[in-house]
């Protein structure tokens, strides 16, 4: 499989890293070289420096045999005109960056597709759906949707009063019996654990679950937690995501939101209703406490700057705030903001990455978590498998990964230890990155 | 000949240039009495419209080809151009008033008058020139205030005149001449077009504009005729079918300019039918009603609008709740037999700056006559309409602008204190400019209508009150034309000229003439501090 990558941004890069494992043929074109050296050096991938809205670009990448083109620089009319042109010159699919929320939302009036433009992502966007999903469901980390409405992946961090705390998960075993929910992965000290009956839980512990619809209810009891809900929300940040928050959310929440830039702050207090906007910088303690920011159940930190957001979610988080969401670009600084007690990241280039893997890969690699080294996979049981009609604790399974869940008939099922697989299920795998190659062996 | 000079010269030239072209029209426009006039035979009449349309017509010539100008047109040039040139208008369209007075023999101005009544007919009071002039202006401004006391015998010809002048100037001269002359540049007929109405742009060019609002105009006045020609055979079928289509069309044309002049000696009064008095609610209030907003229900098909444009809906609910709340305090002073009957149509005559009568006002309780003053005269219809007064959006702004002062106390010091009004969200800097130029409008406005007041009385008769005086004044300024009397052929000149002066100022919103007599008295330089 053939890849062109236009644009060597903090995405382009992000996306070329997580393709260069699995694919080998990748292209990376931008306009500067400097930047291009330091990926060839890092990933070992071809680069091509120049306009990827020219021709001779593109034919030097070699669009005609490209199965897969991804415009992803930070500007919308040159992905869009880098997709069209690449369509044209031979690029089987093609995907192109957006900003303008318009393309997104009335996707007919153009149709995009027939002028050849396979799909559209928008970093922002995605961050803020993210941060929207979150804000549902505020005591967990992070949630993302495996199968429809029957099945979620989902991560806590377990506290001090959890009444599983110091006890083996097969000691905690009676309060997963209803089979509604399972842990799939522990992530401790930046490492991340696929559980096996005798791993003790300790405080501090992020643990990932999969689980049924109703059983989200139970992992937050599980994990000794107290349901809140969320009402008032402090952005800091009036950046793209920010922005994309406040918009989508303004409805449904009191919003205010603090912008460091005075015209940006008057730009978007014009446009956006419903968000009562602040002028000053979100990392001045003494404003945070002017505007009162312990009367806020949600403190949302999008500043372009990681650690900034890192402290303001830690100064609220101080100040009594319940949920603090920080978006951290640089993914270096992952497991410490975690570790100090940021509840939740986010990550565009994930976010993107994320979302343009479903879409091409169908299946393969499923979803990449922030903060774990861990992938999804998905395999189909065939008829004549060894497998099936076969408790799944008697499996002879590959370690460092777990069965996390079936399709069967199109409903979701959460695989306790008796759980049985029938021909046909569509299997998810959770596994460490060791043991990918073993867990692909297994299911032939 | 050195430079100050010649550009005040080339600023003259291109201000007498544009006033040709508004003669012209009118010029143009005394053609269709002229008409009427023949329709009923009154040759007098015909005549005297004959010569002054052809007066107007030629000067308008002589001024608007002679004058070849290149000066760059102002800002205030075109407040110049609007404010000469709508004196100007009514000036010249006093002609017809003064060369019919002259012409008819007295025993032919006679026949005008009913033959179950027994006066003279009311055509001779223009041979007085500033009672034609009040006429004149007072038609042209949508006021409605009259010279002829018993309207039906001045005959035919000058009674469409009188509803002429109205209709014309409800869309506003400048529009028309604008519709009319294309050859205007593209950036004088931008200024001209912000002088005389809201200047909200409907199409690409300001000549595409100004035609759709006056097919917009007529359209709504056409609509006005049928519907007025048809509810009165429906109410009256014993009338006369030829004088229905005659009174229908006037007031169409007077209902849709809210100008409110009458061709019946007592106003609508005259049918003296309550059917037809609910009739003519619909022509006000369609006139009351901002011309932009037909256009984007009509020609953009946005139906929406009906309920949620702003100023729509607020006319509708003032019209409701004003007049019930006026003919309560008509029903409590007990004076009136019909309290309601009177208060609800003189409120939405009022509010929608029409003028049409129905009651004697004269003989209103004091608190009645100051509430329809302030609560219906002074705040007057939609901006982007034919009304007069400071326009509903003026004053729900200063609400507006009221409730966000006082809420912004409860934001932190760093907030943005964002305000919505009208569909619209303002910044405070944006919002502060708005409420300043609006406040300083509507403070500048009931100045004027105090101070008219207070000239009104010492100068009126001794049968009236200083609410009478207060009643008139807003009334002019409003140019709404409801009287309770004080205006009369018999008045003091000086307060003849001080309405003339006030209904000039009312239709133009008060800056325009204010900036023509600064630059009368002190010229074109800026005044440095």
């Amino acid at each position: 499989m053939k890849v062109i990558i236009a644009g060597d941004g903090e995405v382009g890069f992000y996306l070329a890293e997580l393709l260069e494992k699995e694919y080998q043929d990748i292209t990376l074109i931008d306009k500067q070289s400097e930047k291009l050296a330091f990926t060839e050096n890092k990933l070992g991938i071809a680069t091509i420096a120049g306009d990827a809205t020219s021709y001779k670009v593109l034919k030097q990448a070699g669009i005609k045999n490209a199965d897969l083109l991804i415009a992803v620089t930070s500007v919308e009319p040159t992905n869009i005109t880098t997709c069209l042109i690449g369509k044209k010159l031979g690029a089987k699919y093609t995907i192109a960056r957006i900003n303008n929320m318009e393309y997104l939302v009335d996707k007919d009036t153009l149709d995009l597709r027939n002028l050849g433009i396979d799909e559209l992502v928008s970093p922002e966007s995605l961050a803020a759906r993210e941060v929207k999903y979150s804000l549902k469901s505020p005591v967990l980390t992070e949630v993302f949707n495996l199968y429809k409405k029957d099945l979620y992946m989902m991560g806590v961090r377990v506290e001090n009063d959890a009444p599983i705390i110091n006890r083996s998960i097969a000691e905690s075993a009676q309060l997963l019996s209803n089979s509604s929910f399972m842990i799939v992965a522990v992530l401790r000290d930046g490492k991340t654990l696929i559980p096996s009956g005798d791993l003790v839980i300790l405080k501090g512990d992020l643990l990932y679950f999969v689980a049924s619809d109703k059983g989200k209810e139970k992992v937050i009891q599980y994990a000794g937690k107290k349901p809140i809900k969320i009402k008032n929300i402090l952005i800091i940040g009036g950046s793209r995501t920010g922005k994309y928050i406040a918009l989508r959310l303004g409805e449904y929440y009191n919003i205010k939101l603090i912008e460091k830039n005075l015209e940006t702050c008057n730009y978007l207090a014009k446009n956006i209703p419903h968000v009562q906007f602040v002028w000053g910088d979100g990392a001045d303690i003494d404003l945070l406490e002017e505007e009162k920011i312990s009367e806020y159940d949600a403190v949302i930190s999008v500043t372009g700057n990681a650690e900034t957001n890192i402290l303001s979610s830690l100064l609220a988080k101080d100040h009594g705030v319940k949920k603090t969401i920080a978006m951290v670009e640089n993914m270096g600084l992952f497991d410490y903001s975690q570790k100090m007690g940021v509840d939740t990241l986010i990550n565009k280039k994930m976010a993107a990455a994320n979302f343009v893997f479903r879409q091409i890969l169908k299946g393969r690699v499923l979803t990449q978590l922030y903060g774990i080294r861990a992938e999804i996979q998905e395999f189909t049981i065939k008829k004549n498998s060894k497998i099936i009609n076969k408790p799944i604790k008697e499996f002879n399974f590959p370690e460092d990964a777990i069965i996390s869940g079936v399709i069967r008939d199109g409903k979701g099922y959460i695989t306790l230890g008796d759980f049985e697989l029938k021909p046909d299920d569509t299997v998810f795998v959770f596994s460490l990155p060791r043991s990918v190659k073993e867990v692909a062996a297994f299911f032939k | 000949m050195n430079l100050i000079q010649a550009t005040k010269l080339g600023t003259l030239k291109m201000i007498f240039r544009q006033i040709g072209g508004l003669l012209i029209i009118l010029g143009y426009a005394m053609a269709i009495p002229l008409v009427v006039s023949l329709i009923y035979s009154e040759f007098y009449s015909a005549t005297g419209f004959l010569f002054s349309g052809l007066i107007c017509y030629f000067i308008g010539l002589l001024l608007h080809k002679n004058i070849k100008t290149t000066t760059e047109p102002l800002n205030r040039h075109a407040l110049i151009i609007a404010a000469m040139g709508w004196l100007s208008i009514a000036v010249m369209g006093a002609l017809p008033f003064i060369i019919i007075a002259y012409i008819t023999p007295v025993e032919v101005a006679q026949q005008f008058v009913p033959s179950t009544a027994d006066y003279q007919s009311s055509l001779f009071y223009f041979r007085n020139p500033l009672h034609a002039f009040f006429e004149s202006m007072s038609g042209f401004t949508t006021t409605g205030l009259t010279m002829s006391v018993h309207e039906p015998s001045i005959g035919k010809g000058l009674l469409f005149y009188r509803s002429l002048s109205q209709w014309i100037g409800g869309a506003g001269f400048i529009v028309l001449a604008l519709a009319v002359l294309t050859q205007s540049s593209g950036k004088i007929a931008f200024l001209l077009y912000g002088t005389e109405s809201s200047g909200e742009r409907l199409r690409p060019t300001i000549i595409d504009t100004a035609r759709s609002i006056w097919k917009i105009y007529l359209g709504v006045t056409l609509f006005s005729f049928v519907y007025l020609a048809v509810g009165t055979y429906l109410i009256l079928p014993e009338y006369n079918l030829t004088e229905i289509i005659f009174n229908s069309i006037n007031h169409a044309m007077t209902g849709q300019a809210t100008g409110g002049f009458s061709t019946f000696d007592d106003s609508i009064a005259g049918y003296s039918s309550r059917p037809m008095e609910i009739l003519h609610f619909l022509p006000m209030l369609l006139g009351a009603l901002s011309l932009p907003f037909y256009f984007k229900v009509f020609y953009d098909k946005e139906f929406k609008q009906i309920w949620k444009n702003l100023q729509t809906c607020s006319i509708i609910i003032s019209c409701i709740l004003g007049s019930l709340l006026l003919s309560w305090m008509l029903s409590k002073a007990d004076i009136l037999a019909e309290p309601y009957r009177d208060g609800v149509f003189q409120y939405i005559s009022a509010l929608t700056g029409t003028g049409w009568q129905t009651s004697n006002i004269h003989a209103w309780d004091a608190p009645s006559i100051v509430f329809i003053v302030m609560g219906a005269m002074v705040v007057g219809g939609a901006a982007g309409s034919t009304v007069g007064g400071v326009k509903i959006i003026r004053v729900l702004l200063l609400f507006k602008g009221l409730f966000w002062h006082i809420n912004s106390y409860f934001f932190s010091d760093n907030s943005i204190k964002v305000v919505k009004f009208n569909e619209k969200r303002f910044l405070p800097d944006e919002m502060n400019r708005e409420l300043a130029a609006t406040a300083t409008f509507v403070f500048i406005y009931i100045t004027f209508v105090l101070i008219a007041a207070f000239i009104t009385y010492y100068l009126m008769g001794p049968d009236y009150s200083i609410t009478d005086a207060l009643f008139e004044s807003a009334t002019a300024q409003g140019t709404v034309g409801l009287s309770c009397g004080i205006t009369h052929p018999g008045m003091s000149p000086i307060l003849e000229i001080t309405y003339i002066i006030q209904m000039w100022l009312g239709r133009l919103e008060i800056i325009p003439v204010l900036i023509l007599f600064r630059t009368i008295f002190l010229g074109t330089k800026p005044k440095v501090e």
